[in-house]
């Protein structure tokens, strides 16, 4: 009796251990068959609203899944990779879209029966190059675009500037050279051009625009980016910044209100008269920051066209459910009525030109004093250069942001500062032909 | 009695099957992916020894080696120290403390809050320009500049190191209490009657005695500290600046495979890693316990 009472408990541990690999499967195939339709994945909550409507025309169900962007590609990478509970349609950002439509997770959209090389006029020509694999084949569409901007505080311009015109202050800021210009006018008042010295990294490409990498896979420094190493130098040696670093406490509270600096032993108090935000910093960083400054703001361009950010979404290309994955990524990309309805509750910038042309003239936001904002974008988005993206850009960045760091805070020389650019690119990405200095 | 033998082999199995599928199987599959150039996706190509021979020569491993060594040992000597005086003062028989159970839990605090919030708090106390420290310090006039702690390589890692130390020394203090209420009454009796003063009794009684308890401590600590990671990825900007200080052996391994796609370069670094934590523990173990053997061979 003893023994069968000890086969049964450690077959019943057993199958207690087993089970718990089992379930997880097939109750997820069972909801894959029966309660759900489709399965999204995404990094933020934004498609929850236009999931709803889909769900509520098409009388079917959707599961979102949302995945901090931290976690996001290291979470999504396996379960695409095995196939097992992954997701229908999933949703890729900037920072490792390039790496993604290499990768062949993401159906050809170029191919029958999608064929979107069709409507590729429908669309802002640098986001719809930046959905393109090595073949140029289209695997993910943006339904948004995300050109940047100046956005500065009207008051404060009209008192220096003698104007607080987007297009009259525009003209101030063509050039590097002249936003030095400007930034000298605001020190002698008492403000401070930017919050730092990273607000001006989107103008490091100059007038010569090129891609980190080129296609013989050998990295470009080009002489504009050596120059913007003295440019940043020269924001923190002339105190045209309030050395608030991007996304820190002290970063936010100067939109709305002066802060102190300290420097040199003493401690100013000053205002920061301008931010370097693309179309979302309107809506996520600076509408939900400030309180008093509200309707005082304005946006114009910088010395150079710039974008920020995008999130493009695909059918997993080995899903079940192609056809209505598709349906969904149509709706978010194409369809006039809807995208009409999410620009006008979100003021989301559309990269989907036969609906921005039809609601273009009658933006006007308050907390920009009226002004069009979308019409601004519009512009800015047609000049930015499509093509200079690659794989490894998100990376390069940050090793160059830091290389620039170490220059001004005056640890590296210049030179110091390129090799040890170099020498961490090469680190990180043995393939590349770095240039030997 | 031969069946009954099989039944033990039923009741281990469920661990044994777990053990093999989520240990020695990852640990396995590392073990091939540092001999080949997997890059995260795709298929993985088997490339020799060119991974080991990489990280010998890589300067930035060895870099992180250092780093680690030096905000681990900052932070294991003043934790134990710490924990050291405190059992000593909450275990003296003449002092007669109040308040032990009070005093652990506040101590052990630290430990349980979470290492993002732990970094997200400090990140706003080390702040250069509206940082409390800085104003604290600059009020009371000890600095006339403010600081900027986390972008000098020696104030970061020692920040590092601090943070380290108030999130356990509170959890080695609990350890070595208890090592200490394990030592018996009697010794302390006896050394009080020969007029032994505190320093002698601490030093020839309690410290003796705490061998194994502090041996344990500082190979868990060891273990733990090797494999520091999230308080460097957390406080800076990920990839260990400022000037590559808070770039640890964990961090470097976490960026090149998830960050770079370096499956195959990071699984070698993996196994580094793992040779340098044996070498390490089999020392501290050996220079602990290997002595004692020798004496008690003499004696």
């Amino acid at each position: 009796m003893k023994k069968v009472i000890g086969l049964m408990m450690s077959l019943v541990l057993l199958f207690g251990v087993l089970a718990g690999c089992s379930n997880s499967e097939s109750s997820g195939e069972a909801k894959g068959d029966k309660d759900v339709d489709l399965k999204v994945w995404s990094f933020t909550d934004e498609l929850k609203e236009p999931i709803t409507k889909f769900e509520e025309k098409n009388g079917v169900k959707i599961e979102l899944t949302i995945v901090p962007i931290a976690d996001y590609p290291t979470k999504l990478k396996p379960v695409l990779e095995s196939g097992v509970g992954a997701p229908d349609v999933f949703t890729g950002e900037i920072a490792f879209l390039k790496q993604w439509v290499n990768a062949g997770y993401w159906e050809n959209l170029s191919e029958e029966p999608y064929n979107v090389n069709e409507i590729a006029d429908n669309y802002v020509p640098y986001v719809f190059d930046l959905g393109k694999d090595e073949n140029g084949d289209v695997r993910a569409l943006s339904w948004q675009t995300t050109p940047g901007g100046i956005y500065y505080k009207r008051s404060i311009a009209k008192e220096v500037l003698g104007t607080d015109d987007p297009a009259e202050i525009g003209e101030m800021l063509t050039s590097m050279d002249k936003v030095f210009e400007v930034s000298e006018k605001m020190k002698e008042k008492g403000y401070r051009m930017f919050p730092d010295e990273g607000a001006i990294r989107w103008f490091s490409q100059g007038d010569n625009p090129q891609a980190w990498v080129n296609d013989k896979d050998e990295l470009k420094l080009t002489d504009q980016k050596i120059e913007f190493l003295d440019y940043a130098k020269k924001l923190r040696e002339e105190s045209y910044t309030a050395l608030a670093p991007e996304w820190s406490p002290s970063w936010f509270e100067a939109m709305d209100k002066p802060i102190k600096v300290k420097e040199n032993g003493k401690e100013t108090k000053t205002e920061v008269f301008s931010y370097v935000l693309p179309t979302w910093g309107l809506h996520s960083v600076l509408k939900t920051n400030v309180e008093d400054s509200v309707g005082d703001w304005a946006v114009t361009s910088g010395p150079s066209p710039y974008f920020w950010g995008g999130t493009w979404l695909g059918v997993y290309n080995k899903s079940e459910n192609k056809e209505l994955a598709y349906d969904f990524v149509k709706m978010m990309t194409q369809d006039n009525e809807f995208l009409t309805d999410w620009a006008k509750d979100t003021g989301d910038v559309l990269s989907y030109l036969p609906v921005t042309k039809e609601i273009k003239d009658d933006f006007s936001d308050e907390f920009l004093g009226g002004q069009n904002n979308y019409q601004f974008f519009l512009e800015q988005a047609k000049s930015i250069e499509p093509g200079i993206v690659t794989k490894y850009d998100q990376q390069l960045d940050t090793f160059y942001g830091n290389a620039v760091q170490e220059y001004v805070d005056g640890k590296k020389s210049k030179d110091e500062a390129i090799a040890e650019f170099y020498k961490k690119a090469q680190n990180a990405y043995p393939e590349l032909k770095v240039p030997k200095k | 009695m031969k069946n009954l033998n099989r039944y033990g082999y039923a009741f281990i199995a469920p661990f044994w099957i777990i053990f093999l599928i989520f240990n020695i199987y990852p640990v396995a599959l590392t073990f091939y992916y540092s001999f080949t150039n997997y890059s995260g996706s795709g298929t993985a190509e088997v490339v020799g020894f060119a991974n080991y021979q990489r990280l010998i020569a890589d300067s930035y491993f060895v870099e992180a080696f250092f780093n680690t060594w030096k905000i681990w040992g900052v932070n294991f000597a003043l934790q134990i120290v710490i924990a050291l005086i405190l059992a000593m003062i909450f275990s003296d028989a003449r002092v007669k403390m109040k308040g032990l159970s009070f005093f652990r839990s506040i101590f052990y605090l630290p430990n349980l809050i979470t290492v993002s919030s732990v970094a997200l708090l400090f990140g706003i106390l080390l702040d250069w320009q509206h940082g409390s420290l800085n104003m604290v310090l600059m009020n009371i006039g000890l600095i006339s500049e403010p600081i900027n702690w986390l972008n000098q390589p020696t104030t970061a890692q020692l920040s590092v190191s601090l943070i380290l130390t108030w999130m356990w020394f509170g959890h080695s203090f609990i350890v070595v209490m208890a090592g200490v209420s394990g030592i018996s009454t009697d010794f302390y009796e006896a050394a009080l009657i020969d007029g032994a003063n505190r320093w002698q009794t601490f030093t020839k009684i309690t410290l003796p005695l705490l061998k194994p308890i502090l041996l344990y401590i500082m190979i868990t600590s060891l273990i733990g500290g090797l494999q520091l990671f999230d308080l460097p990825m957390l406080l800076t900007d990920g990839i260990g600046s400022p000037d590559g200080s808070l770039n640890t052996m964990v961090l470097y391994l976490y960026n090149q495979a998830f960050k770079y796609n370096n499956y195959g370069y990071a699984a070698a670094v993996a196994y580094g890693l793992f040779i340098i934590t044996v070498i390490f523990s089999a020392i501290v173990f050996k220079s602990m316990y290997g002595n004692e053997r020798k004496q008690a061979r003499r004696v």
